[in-house]
């Protein structure tokens, strides 16, 4: 394997698609132009689009053929570009995990993904070599996680390693058929699979340290409660359809006739069935996105695994993990599910708000023993705090000024529009209801936050993880003495700020008092705040 | 109750800022232009003109005399050994905690107007935010920084 290699020839496609995806937006706002001015003839777009066709095969090819990989003993050598040349040496003890994803793409032509997360910053904390043979790419991961010889280097590490690759191999053939076959194709053909062998081997020697995986009775229950609007949507469709039976007739008549009047009947149907095409979507989504999933843990890495089309797979290191957050949304608190997802610095997906999802769906009394064994640090019950009675006024005020606003401008405006005025008592409700699920506590060395928009979002969040604590107060909060708290840690390549709104004087207090290093301070601060309570 | 932090900032800083607030409330005249634009396309009284006028400079009047002052007269910080801590605001206020033991790294800087005044801004950076204590003489300025940096550098990564 001494030698510069390239990638299989089929990324030359997988390029010239990506390509043309981003082309395509171009297109249309040449077309768009296009039909606006009459010059140019038909067969101008024809060569432009051609062009444009022919542009992305050639480039796709050149970035295959000028893109060649080499693996040395202590570092992955990369070099590309026709005319920007760039190499790039991926050192092994830089590399923070790899991960094989088969794409849809991919798996057309039964290759796979690498895809290398190094350590530290830089603009591209990742790299992808986007067509691999399966075996080819077994190979590389083995090859980078295997440490180069130092004296320095611990047996451990070398252990964890090799867990690492069995679990690769171990989730792959438990998952899903489609890998499986996969792989017995390779397994068929392959001369030097030497790779394989020894994570097979592997594979039966070392199981997981732990394993979950969601079911498929779960995805469906995610699926189903997966999205607010997708729900109300069912809802909406379904009294739409009942609705006739349950009127007066002398009604009925009355409210079809003012339908159709206003049309209002038509562009019901279509929000209904926009809604319920949204729902089916996010199903769908949903299905395809979290089939398979599994989470399992060897030594420190978290490796998560799902996907139906595309398959997914990502590797955390647990001691990486900045925050745990718990997520439950109305429909599901109704059948007490949650999901939980992880802060973590490097890792994260853009889909996920750079967020990671650790468990897509469980019950609430599952969560202690899934953190137990996933980060035992994080396994805890807090008992929160509620916030002073003086924020309830604040969390209502807050949603029942606008929509009043709203109410009377549509009162105004339209007819029947003092049906709005329902808005304030549900924004008055959903305040309270914001109010009574917001809470504080600390809990040794972990500050733990309740809140909720809408879902109601539980973060723990580890002390020596917090990169800086803010209060702030404004001037309606001033009046009775509250103020928000802002907690800042870091997720993926960015900072993420984790707020809860009209906290008491005295958990603010609290708070900076857990939260300073100031020895001295602390001191000072528990003996004023004891002669406070004296006085 | 913690104690409030009690550093001010450079004294010459509220010139800068209402020189900077001064200068920005110049964008401002794109409003009675627009409407005086206006007038040659639609048929519109000249009052409100002056309406507009009037209620501008009285907002700058406000913003450059009254709220910067504010401003200043509220920004407090103060080095510690283990961490720095900043209150500043007069709408909303603000107090941060940062631990030394998060800063990455701290900076000085300094726009057109801070140099001529011999003014600087320190930067304080960690992985997931950075805050900054606008306007302090240049040499207060560089003696906070490489203070801050050489506490930084100390601070005891075990805590």
């Amino acid at each position: 394997m001494n030698e510069w290699k390239r990638q299989h020839p089929a990324a030359i496609f997988i390029s010239f698609l990506s390509n043309l995806k981003q082309m395509i937006i171009t297109l249309i706002a040449v077309f768009i132009f296009g039909q606006s001015s009459q010059a140019a003839s038909p067969i101008f777009y024809l060569l432009f689009f051609a062009a444009i066709l022919l542009f992305s095969v050639g480039n796709g090819f050149i970035s295959w053929w000028k893109f060649h990989y080499f693996l040395k003993e202590d570092e992955l050598q990369i070099k590309q570009g026709l005319i920007f040349r760039k190499n790039r040496f991926i050192r092994k003890d830089r590399i923070q995990s790899i991960d094989i994803n088969a794409k849809l793409i991919q798996r057309m032509f039964g290759l796979v993904e690498v895809r290398i997360e190094t350590a530290g910053g830089g603009s591209e904390p990742e790299f992808r070599i986007v067509a691999l043979k399966k075996q080819e790419a077994l190979a590389i991961k083995k090859h980078l996680l295997t440490k180069y010889e130092r004296p320095t280097v611990h047996a451990t590490e070398l252990d964890e390693d090799e867990g690492f690759l069995a679990e690769q191999g171990e989730t792959n053939s438990t998952l899903n058929p489609l890998n499986d076959e996969l792989k017995a194709d390779t397994a068929n053909d392959s001369v030097n699979a030497e790779g394989i062998e020894e994570v097979e081997f592997d594979e039966e020697d070392t199981p997981p340290d732990f394993e979950w995986a969601l079911g498929s009775k779960r995805l469906i229950i995610a699926a189903l409660t997966s999205s607010g609007v997708g729900i109300a949507a069912t809802f909406i469709a379904a009294i739409v359809s009942q609705a006739p039976q349950f009127l007066p007739e002398w009604l009925f008549d009355q409210l079809i006739g003012w339908f159709i009047h206003s049309s209002i009947l038509v562009l019901g149907g279509m929000l209904v069935s926009i809604l319920f095409a949204a729902w089916l979507f996010t199903l769908i989504g949903t299905i395809l996105k979290y089939g398979y999933f599994t989470l399992t843990k060897r030594e420190n890495d978290i490796h998560i695994s799902r996907g139906v089309l595309e398959q997914r797979q990502l590797t955390l290191n647990a001691k990486r993990i900045t925050a745990v957050r718990i997520v439950q949304t109305p429909i599901r608190q109704m059948f007490n599910y949650v999901s939980i997802y992880v802060e973590s610095a490097g890792g994260g997906t853009k889909e996920e708000d750079l967020s990671t999802i650790l468990t897509p769906l469980c019950k609430r009394k599952e969560i202690q023993g899934i953190l137990d064994e996933i980060v035992p640090e994080f396994s805890f019950i807090p008992e929160y705090e509620g916030l002073p009675k003086e924020s309830l006024r604040r969390y209502m005020i807050k949603l029942i000024v606008p929509s009043l606003i709203i109410a009377g401008v549509a009162t105004y405006f339209i007819p029947y529009g003092w049906i709005a005025f329902l808005l304030p008592a549900l924004g008055g409700g959903l305040g309270y209801i914001q109010y009574r699920s917001a809470g504080i506590s600390q809990v040794e060395d972990f500050l733990c936050i309740k809140s909720r928009v809408i879902a109601k979002t539980e973060v723990f969040l580890p002390k020596r993880r917090i990169q800086d604590v803010e209060s702030s107060q404004n001037v309606l909060q001033k009046l009775d003495n509250l103020y928000t708290i802002h907690v800042a840690v870091l997720t993926s390549m960015v900072g993420k700020t984790f707020s809860l709104r009209h906290i008491s004087g005295e958990q603010i207090e609290r708070g900076y008092l857990w939260y300073s290093y100031e020895q001295r301070l602390r001191e000072q601060t528990k003996k004023t705040s004891a002669d406070h309570e004296e006085s | 109750m913690r104690p409030k932090p009690d550093q001010p900032l450079a004294e010459k800083t509220l010139k800068v800022w209402k020189i900077v607030t001064a200068l920005s409330s110049i964008l401002l005249v794109i409003f009675p232009a627009a409407y005086w634009g206006a007038r040659f396309i639609f048929a519109l009284p000249v009052w409100p003109l002056f309406v507009i006028i009037a209620i501008i400079l009285l907002l700058a009047f406000i913003n450059i005399f009254i709220i910067q002052k504010l401003q200043w007269s509220r920004w407090r910080y103060k080095i510690y050994e283990n961490e720095i801590e900043l209150m500043y605001g007069v709408f909303v206020v603000r107090r941060v905690i940062i631990p030394m033991i998060r800063v990455q790294h701290v900076d000085t800087k300094q726009g057109p107007i801070l140099r001529h005044y011999d003014l600087a801004t320190v930067t304080v950076s960690t992985a997931a935010t950075t805050h900054e204590i606008p306007g302090l003489t240049l040499e207060n300025a560089d003696s906070l920084r490489d203070h801050i940096a050489q506490l930084a550098r100390e601070a005891d990564p075990d805590e």
